[in-house]
């Protein structure tokens, strides 16, 4: 019987998604375009030469982390709106660090301020549910706002680079920046993604293997029963927001040190909240985020490109919604009864 | 004269399950008729399809001669049908009446007083007395449970279904409430009791119906019939029904309470200065009807409550700073009273659940990792102690029935040589040889050195397995005195006395 409701469920899946297809596929007609020339474009602008290719990993790259670190707050049970905020906070910190301190110094200390600065910004949402019962969710928001306002007047005043109009710190030293690995005229991979990969598949190990993963996991699912397992709850709480906004901050980091090489008011471009889908399309396995990262990167760099053929870039976004509604009603379906 | 209820035919199939092959029901106009069988017999379902909430396959209902048929809960209403569950649905932030009257309103505008004077009489009728205006959060159990029968009466239900009754009763309480059963039957209702207690079916029933695997066995008068009779009826092969010889070789103190009082989650003392102590070797019954302190008193030996006062000492240690994790490693182990909420990960495979509170002894743990081969030994082991029936180890726990997720829980509890054995209703949903199997496997452990503390809300199930019972009553922990720690009467009296 359990067999059978799981293949329903598998059916279910794949029906809606069709219909979620098909749904794009008539959103695109209302725009006026050909659906099939939509897709193609999309394909081509993602995967269309060596280049596009790179690029569209290079849009991955952070996508990946971010989503790791929203993925890290949900097996705990806390759904981290605030990793936007966190990116910001801690791409700042990062450069901020990196410009004191060039080279591989500044590297490292960099990647280690970016990522004290986004646990320090999950910090408060972390204790405010811990110990005061404070949702997570809307203080995470607020906090993504006060990190946009903040970084902005910081970046408009004391840290802004003389020279420049904009809103924008100094550039990096050429020698403060992550590396490409591969940097010819057609492929261009840069040391962050080999990063997020390692991380990606290190959490997954632990979160299995490790008993700290399997207590982290127990208190997202139950948090009564691992009181009685002998687990502290408030602080597995607090754990799991600190290395989320942790990893959000390394987010930051990546940002700064391999792809923009300075801090800007609005660099983050909404990467904390397509994290969010991210994680949510992996569901149980961590590494699935590999394929839902790589969907919303193609997603994020098709969109500019089917604009040319009158669809709105948000047509894509509304796919995306659709799919993690989609997804996420079918997960967290409860059964009615349980005896 | 036709009979009140008579279902003819009765089959119901889940998925490869047959719930209920063709069985046949019939129930007299006023008798009081009790529905006795294991879990999984089909008792739920047939009174389910009876009620209406439930469709049966293939089948006839008549009632007092005319066919019927039910499509949902509210035909079966309708047709003066009514169900207490066994959880009671009355709301507590309702008034007392507000809860009577829910769903089955007179009219679009409540006239109060009208209300009241109905409700009135049907209370007068059964000798119950209500303060309509009370709150229903102030009712004890069998106050529920009294106003659920009410709830019955004011929708007109002739034939009235009980789920375990007495379940969450006291035995005086019981008694009373079967006294209640009786008027109504007198008064030409229909009452029909789904239970597991033997005891309660000879004393107050007048006929049964034993149903065992879907199938009924017999339908047979109480008068003349035996409990090893009803026993071998209901599980279909000789059953010893002789208790467990109570131990009398105990070893020294293991765990001791010292006027330990711990404040409920409404800020009320839940647990007052009570002292008890348990010997290596004992199993000790804790009796009490549903909500006397008991919860409370299990959460602060485990380490999940806070003591407000007074002493928790284990081997001599006062341990009551110690947190859960610490107690867990000192051999500590929790059959929870609610194995959802407190005990399991629904939709985590077996295996995992395996670990749920042993994930940090030096069996399953090696460093910083899950010995993922001890754990799946341990889960192969803990499924076959109390033969817990599952479609595979790596399926969730959420597929198997409750009696088979009771089972795994309890033989978690008891597989890493545990100390205290602290047993919430460790045979709630478990039949009666799991029943005899669980405590058989708590008295092994306490046999090699362990001590066990169970609460029950059934006396009998704790006469017939402790070696000494208390009883705990609005917080506060009586012992019957020496010579009469197994003693029905002194205990059930214990249970309710008050101060």
């Amino acid at each position: 019987m359990i067999l059978r409701r799981e293949n329903l469920q598998t059916w279910k899946v794949a029906g809606l998604c069709i219909s979620a297809i098909a749904l794009l596929f008539l959103l695109i007609l209302g725009a006026g375009a050909s659906p099939m020339e939509a897709a193609v474009k999309l394909w081509d602008s993602a995967f269309g030469n060596p280049l596009k290719f790179s690029n569209t990993l290079k849009e991955t790259t952070p996508l990946l982390l971010a989503g790791l670190a929203v993925y890290i707050a949900l097996k705990a049970g806390l759904f981290n709106i605030g990793v936007e905020g966190q990116i910001t906070i801690g791409a700042l910190c990062t450069a901020v660090v990196a410009l004191r301190f060039p080279g591989i110094l500044g590297i490292v200390l960099g990647s280690l301020a970016g990522m004290a600065g986004g646990a320090l910004w999950a910090l408060p949402a972390g204790w405010l549910k811990a110990y005061r019962g404070g949702h997570e969710v809307i203080s995470t928001i607020m906090l993504n706002n006060i990190a946009s306002g903040l970084t902005l007047a910081l970046v408009a005043g004391p840290l802004k680079d003389p020279s420049q109009e904009g809103t924008t710190t100094r550039d990096l030293a050429g020698n403060t920046l992550l590396p490409n690995i591969i940097d010819s005229n057609k492929w261009q991979l840069n040391l962050a993604l080999p990063i997020a990969i390692a991380l990606l598949v290190l959490f997954s190990i632990w979160l299995k293997k490790s008993v700290a993963g399997y207590e982290l996991r127990m208190v997202g699912a139950n948090p009564q029963a691992s009181e009685f397992a002998g687990i502290d709850v408030k602080k597995s709480i607090m754990k799991a927001m600190l290395a989320s906004g942790a990893v959000a901050g390394f987010t930051g980091a990546v940002l700064v040190l391999a792809f923009e090489h300075r801090f800007f008011h609005g660099m983050s471009s909404g990467f904390g909240f397509d994290a969010l889908g991210v994680a949510m399309l992996a569901g149980a396995t961590p590494l699935a985020m590999l394929g839902s990262g790589l969907l919303f990167g193609v997603l994020n760099k098709g969109s500019s490109a089917i604009q040319i053929l009158g669809i709105p870039k948000g047509i894509t976004w509304i796919v995306l919604a659709l799919l993690i509604i989609v997804f996420a009603a079918i997960r967290y379906r409860k059964e009615g009864s349980h005896e | 004269m036709p009979p009140a209820l008579k279902m003819d035919g009765i089959s119901r199939r889940f998925g490869a399950v047959q719930a209920l092959d063709k069985v046949d029901f019939s129930v007299e106009k006023g008798e009081i008729h009790a529905l006795v069988g294991e879990n999984g017999a089909g008792k739920t379902t047939l009174m389910r399809i009876l009620y209406g909430s439930e469709i049966a396959d293939s089948g006839v209902i008549e009632l007092e001669g005319n066919a019927v048929q039910f499509h949902m809960a509210a035909d079966g209403i309708a047709a003066g049908i009514g169900m207490v569950s066994q959880h009671y649905s009355i709301i507590p932030e309702l008034s007392c009446l507000e809860n009577l009257m829910l769903g089955a309103e007179p009219a679009w505008l409540i006239q109060k007083d009208e209300a009241k004077v109905r409700a009135d009489s049907l209370a007068v009728q059964m000798n119950f007395a209500f303060d309509w205006d009370q709150h229903a959060e102030h009712l004890s159990p069998s106050g529920a449970q009294k106003l659920e029968i009410l709830k019955l009466l004011w929708r007109n239900a002739r034939i009235m279904v009980l789920d375990e009754p007495t379940a969450m009763l006291s035995p005086s309480d019981s008694d009373a409430l079967f006294a209640s059963l009786k008027l109504l039957a007198q008064s030409g209702a229909t009452v029909i009791v789904v239970t597991h207690r033997i005891p309660e079916v000879l004393e107050h029933c007048d006929r049964v119906t034993v149903l065992r695997g879907g199938k009924v066995v017999q339908a047979l008068p109480v008068a003349g019939s035996t409990a090893s009779q009803l026993a071998e009826l209901i599980i279909g092969k000789t059953v010893d029904l002789t208790p467990r010889t109570a131990s009398t070789k105990f070893g020294s103190v293991t765990l001791s309470c010292e006027n330990l009082t711990v404040k409920g989650y409404r800020g009320d003392q839940a647990v007052k200065n009570v002292s008890f102590l348990v010997r290596s070797g004992e199993i000790l019954g804790i009796a009490g009807v549903d909500g006397s302190g008991q919860r409370e008193l299990f959460w602060s030996l485990i380490g999940r409550l806070k003591r407000e006062s007074g002493s928790i000492e284990f081997n001599g240690k006062e341990i009551a700073k110690n947190s859960v994790a610490e107690r867990l490693e000192m051999g500590f182990r929790l059959i929870p009273e609610d194995r959802h909420g407190e005990g399991v990960v629904d939709e985590w495979p077996l295996e995992e659940n395996a670990a749920i509170g042993l994930q940090r002894q030096p069996s399953l743990c090696n460093g910083l990792w899950i010995d993922q081969a001890n754990r799946k030994e341990m889960a192969t082991s803990m499924v076959a102690r109390f033969d817990t029936k599952h479609g595979g180890l790596e399926k969730p726990i959420s597929g198997l029935s409750g009696g088979n997720q009771q089972r795994f829980v309890a033989a978690r509890a008891l597989s890493t040589e545990p100390k205290v054995i602290l047993a919430f209703q460790p045979a709630r949903g478990l039949d009666i040889e799991a029943t005899r199997q669980v405590y058989e496997a708590i008295g092994l452990e306490c046999v090699k050195g362990a001590c066990a503390i169970v609460v029950s809300y059934d006396l009998d199930e704790l006469l017939d397995n402790c070696d000494r019972v208390v009883a705990m009553n609005r917080g506060k922990l009586f012992e019957p005195t020496i010579g009469l720690e197994r003693d029905r009467k002194t205990i059930g009296e214990l249970m309710v006395a008050s101060e």
